[in-house]
């Protein structure tokens, strides 16, 4: 195979075993393959996608943010305490988004000022996080947070349903859930950032080779913070449209999460070492094991097997990049 | 120990026809090498010229791809550094090998310890360690972490280390680059100490002056031949830099399109470094090529680095076109119109995984972006197109990733990049080095040509005919210290050595920490 080859191949590997597992699952379980659970795997996938997206940001400047599970948590909490306290929804909600970009940007200074690995930057932001909302919450979920805190997670764009003869509603189409249209448009806005933008060829170019790009007149600094605060911001999303899903407040919610979010990345392409990933990749990461568990699931396979086989994925795809970088 | 000058004895080690490649580089073609008991034998050459390689293969460190080794008269091979060691050959390396968090003792014996069971004997570790360093005359505490001792002290503890394997062959690189005076003047001591004893010293060093008190005999070497092997009491300095720099220089540089020298671009004044430049003064015209010569270490990368804000300075200033500029980072020099071409072009000079076309573009992000920082890629890729086609980039196109063009190649597009930035000073870092001699001349004839069209450049080079055959003005660098500028035409390889080697002519009151634009000045 030539180098433009394996590029592709390496491309297509992903977006093929996506359309793989698609065609299996719906040949050994008929309920699969249907708008409703279509739509079921979106929704159970933007949470590894909003991660996936700054995850994807952070890898490719060369870095990692390992606290994002942990971030998404406090943030929840925090939004999910304010709207207890009397705020609107929307004021709590920005608030949420804002903890979760502070602590991105905390992670960032990190990196950037105190020149700490951001392994390990990250991890101490994430112990940090998870003990101030566990702190803060007394380890107790929060519930009675209202009709409103639940339309962003629970709401849907174009729902067609009318009221059958019985008097329960006659779903038509399920419509969009506002989450994945959340997820639409964050993928689109930030490919477009990255691939498109003046700052994601300064993203690429700190991860590639972050001396060249030094010497070149990039504020690496600069750059850097920003997908650690990217990273942070999207967590916070993701924490406060996870509680308004659930409709409670969870301190421990989003454990390991991170990993899910690291894992999207490199499944579609991301490199551990920087300098190479997109968020159509990451999207198609994220949507491999979102359908992997929906499948497993429908087909009566244990929680712990699916580990094992999603655990595999991960080491098969990363394998596969490292062919292609073995030349 | 037998005295040195009986010839019934075999030399203690001998290299004959050692020839070794690295790739299509020759490194060491057929070089002969014998060291006695109780003498000092130095290695003389430019860099490059295979010194290093040569103690890599006495050392153990590198196999010769033909020749014979021996030791005292049998011939063996030396598989690794451990095989060298137990035989008594022992290097001590320039950047010292110490573990700082280790003790003295502990270091000196790191790997053969003595033991008691399971345990370090630490009585008998810390006695063995002060015998060692009695040996040498020295007062160092064996019980001290290595962290806190000064580079001689380090060195000693290095040679303490040496003594405690009985080695019998010690080859010393670049044994006083950093040391002062006074701590030259006890190496040289212990060095003597070390004759008396019988070891077998291999002495390499830049510094031809200091060698007169210490050495026998001399070996020259050049690019990777064995030159000539003599009694240092029969040689002279003088000869010894003509036999290392004395090769033809043929038409392998493109004629110069020399223009009048106009009014001054670039002056810096007083730039220093603590610890490892200056201060140093120089002026660069425009339309000139000023050379930066000097050996490793000279402190010229540094310099270059300091001017494009790399590096954090400790005084002084730089001026553009009369004006002076506050440069804290390369981001303020590029907006200035300074540019810098890393010597080492993977690590700092291109982002190998990004296309030819980003690539280009990075440091000028500004010209190929519409409003809101959008990249507008059909400027971008004519931009890429153009310097491909003016430069002679061999590659696919602008899409092609850099990684896999040729060293030549890679190199035009960094130079690429401050062209299309519009740079009106360009330091060049060794420019050609790693590429092939085709490559070669296109960026020489590029430098001419950016000269000729009134941007100043500075080439930062190792290899002498490159300075003569390209520059107008030669700034020579030793240890941090700008020696002399010379004028090109009237100047030789000999001369610059000369300054490189950090000696000053006869008749020059000292080193000279200013630019000396006056060649008259100048004579050796």
């Amino acid at each position: 195979m030539t180098d433009r080859q394996k590029d592709l191949f390496q491309k297509f590997a992903a977006l093929a075993s996506l359309l793989v597992l698609t065609a299996v699952f719906s040949a050994v379980s008929p309920a699969f393959f249907s708008v409703g659970n279509g739509m079921t795997v979106a929704l159970q996938v933007t949470s590894i996608a909003y991660l996936g997206i700054g995850a994807t940001c952070v890898i490719i400047t060369g870095g990692i943010d390992l606290s994002v599970g942990a971030v998404l948590a406090l943030s929840g909490v925090v939004a999910a305490m304010l709207v207890r306290a009397g705020l609107p929804v929307w004021a709590s909600m920005s608030a949420g988004l804002t903890v979760g970009a502070v602590c991105g940007a905390i992670n960032g200074l990190c990196v950037t000022w105190l020149r700490l690995p951001p392994f390990i930057a990250t991890l101490g932001m994430m112990l940090v996080a998870r003990g101030v909302a566990l702190q803060i919450t007394d380890a107790k979920a929060i519930g009675g947070l209202g009709e409103g805190f639940a339309e962003l997670g629970n709401g849907s764009l174009w729902r067609i349903a009318k009221v059958g003869a019985d008097g329960f509603p006659d779903v038509l189409f399920p419509g969009i859930p506002y989450p994945v249209l959340l997820m639409v448009v964050l993928a689109v806005a930030v490919a477009v950032l990255l691939g498109r933008t003046r700052l994601g060829r300064h993203l690429y170019a700190v991860g590639s080779n972050t001396e060249a790009a030094r010497l070149s007149g990039v504020e690496v600094r600069g750059v850097t913070l920003f997908a650690y605060v990217l990273s942070g911001a999207l967590a916070g999303l993701t924490g406060c449209v996870l509680m308004s899903r659930l409709v409670t407040a969870q301190p421990s919610e989003g454990l390991m999460y991170e990993l899910d979010a690291i894992a999207a990345a490199v499944i579609g392409g991301t490199s551990l070492s920087g300098g190479v990933g997109s968020i159509s990749g990451t999207l198609i990461g994220a949507f491999v094991i979102g359908i992997l568990r929906n499948g497993l699931n429908m087909g009566g396979v244990s929680a712990f097997v699916q580990q094992i086989i999603i655990g595999l994925v991960i080491l098969l795809t990363v394998w596969i990049d490292q062919m292609r970088h073995r030349r | 120990m037998a005295p040195a000058e009986q010839p019934a004895i075999p030399p203690l080690l001998r290299l004959a026809g050692i020839r070794k490649a690295f790739g299509t580089v020759q490194a060491l073609d057929r070089v002969d090498l014998e060291v006695r008991a109780g003498e000092v034998h130095a290695v003389c050459g430019e860099n490059g010229a295979g010194k290093s390689t040569l103690m890599k293969i006495m050392s153990g460190v590198y196999q010769p791809d033909a020749g014979t080794i021996s030791f005292e008269g049998r011939a063996l091979a030396l598989h690794s550094p451990r095989a060298a060691e137990a035989l008594g050959v022992v290097m001590i390396h320039q950047e010292l090998n110490l573990i700082p968090h280790l003790t003295v003792a502990e270091n000196i014996f790191l790997a053969r310890e003595p033991r008691r069971g399971w345990f370090i004997d630490r009585k008998r570790l810390h006695a063995d360690a002060r015998r060692c360093l009695g040996r040498l005359g020295v007062a160092i505490d064996p019980q001290q972490p290595v962290r806190g001792l000064s580079v001689a002290q380090q060195q000693m503890v290095e040679i303490a280390k040496a003594l405690s394997m009985n080695a019998k062959v010690l080859i010393m690189d670049e044994p006083t680059s950093s040391l002062t005076e006074a701590e030259t003047g006890r190496l040289f001591e212990v060095i003597h100490e070390l004759k008396r004893a019988g070891v077998g010293i291999v002495y390499i060093s830049h510094r031809l002056d200091e060698m007169a008190g210490i050495v026998d005999r001399v070996t020259v070497l050049r690019d990777g031949l064995h030159i000539r092997t003599m009694d240092f009491a029969d040689t002279t300095v003088d000869e010894i830099v003509s036999l290392m720099v004395g090769r033809s220089m043929d038409d392998k540089f493109p004629p110069r399109h020399r223009v009048p020298t106009g009014e001054v671009i670039l002056s810096v004044r007083d730039l220093q470094v603590k610890d490892v430049f200056g201060p140093v003064s120089f002026e660069l015209r425009r339309g000139e090529v000023l050379g930066f010569s000097g050996l490793i270490g000279a402190g010229r990368t540094e310099l270059a680095r300091a001017v494009f804000g790399a590096d954090r300075v400790d005084g002084g200033s730089v001026s553009l076109c009369g004006r002076e500029l506050a440069i804290r980072s390369p981001r303020d020099a590029i907006a200035h119109g300074i540019a810098y071409l890393s010597e080492d072009r993977k690590a700092q000079g291109l982002a190998i995984d990004m296309t030819v076309a980003q690539n280009i573009t990075l440091a000028h992000m500004d010209a190929v972006c519409g409003r809101g920082g959008f990249i507008r890629f059909d400027q971008e890729l004519a931009t890429a197109r153009r310097f491909i086609d003016t430069l002679g980039i061999r590659a696919f196109g602008p899409q092609q990733i850099a990684r896999f063009l040729s060293g030549g190649n890679q190199q035009k597009v960094v130079i690429a990049k401050w062209l299309f930035r519009e740079a009106r000073v360009i330091f060049f870092d060794e420019p050609t080095r790693g590429i092939d001699v085709g490559a070669k001349y296109a960026i020489y004839q590029l430098l001419d040509q950016l000269a000729a069209q009134g941007i100043g450049v500075v080439l930062i080079s190792s290899e002498l005919p490159e300075i003569l055959g390209l520059t107008d003005r030669v700034a020579v660098f030793h240890e941090g210290r700008l020696m002399r500028v010379l004028h090109t035409s009237e100047t030789t390889q000999e001369e610059i050595m000369h300054y490189a080697s950090g000696r000053n002519g006869a008749g020059a009151a000292g080193p000279l920490p200013h630019a000396s634009h006056e060649p008259t000045a100048v004579s050796p």
